[in-house]
């Protein structure tokens, strides 16, 4: 026995790359995500970050590429487990594709605006 | 919405000890966090698109309210990555393993590892609000 859930009504195949994609992504967030918590929130702290901070963490390319990692597997592990769970309590066929419509818009704008961000950099404030 | 209440009185009415724990807690830290995830995109990224407003969105972040929030916040990422590498070690590694004993005894297992890497942080970031 194993938890994968095929959704009725769904394509099996997609769900079951989206179960695998969960497992994956998960593991990979566990060091990035615990690596990023352990040194912002408890060894710098937000008192001490500005937006100079911001902008000396991302003169180096080693952490720019690891925020993106960041932004592009947590957002979107978030966005189909936020999914998932809707769908545990929203049956009917129209309302999931509608929901699903609505999920897959807000998870394309919420990644562009953060990726855009980190490609274009901090701005000097004027 | 009459059945958003048969989901909320099935979830304390059913006696699903360790393993039914384990699931709801993990369901409530990860909406936990991809909300504060979604909110933490933005604000960050202010620093692109509108640079004076970053810190405006950190002074809030540095009030004591925040501060407690946060506290919450990093338990729920400690705990939804534990009991996540749970999952996907029996789910990948060992289905077999999915079986009400060893789901009790890694629940526990599960919670104890993130309470011990949330203790000290939480110490550490309680003494910071309270110096201010």
């Amino acid at each position: 026995m194993n938890t994968n859930p095929s959704l009725p009504g769904s394509t099996g195949k997609i769900e079951t790359i989206a179960w695998v994609a969960m497992r994956i992504s998960g593991i990979a967030l566990v060091l990035l995500l615990f690596g990023h918590v352990l040194i912002q929130d408890v060894l710098v702290g937000v008192q001490r970050i500005d937006i100079d901070y911001v902008a000396g963490r991302w003169a180096s390319p080693f952490w720019r590429i690891y925020d993106f990692l960041l932004l592009a597997l947590a957002f979107t592990h978030g966005m189909n487990g936020l999914r998932r769970v809707l769908n545990d309590y929203i049956h009917p066929p129209r309302s999931r594709r509608l929901l699903n419509g609505l999920l897959l818009g807000f998870w394309l704008v919420v990644t562009l605006i953060g990726g855009i961000a980190i490609i274009g950099g901090v701005r000097s404030v004027p | 919405m009459a059945q958003l209440k048969t989901v909320l009185t099935g979830y304390t009415a059913y006696r699903g000890r360790e393993g039914q724990a384990a699931f709801l807690l993990h369901r409530i830290c990860g909406l936990g966090v991809v909300l504060f995830l979604t909110i933490h995109i933005l604000d960050t990224a202010t620093v692109y698109f509108i640079p004076a407003l970053y810190k405006e969105a950190i002074a809030l972040y540095r009030s004591p309210l925040f501060g407690i929030g946060e506290i919450f916040l990093i338990f729920c990422v400690l705990y939804h990555g534990a009991n996540g590498l749970r999952i996907a070690f029996f789910d990948l590694a060992a289905p077999r393993l999915w079986t009400i004993p060893s789901q009790r005894r890694s629940f526990w297992i599960t919670l104890g590892v993130a309470l011990a890497l949330w203790l000290p942080a939480a110490l550490v970031m309680i003494i910071r609000i309270l110096a201010g």
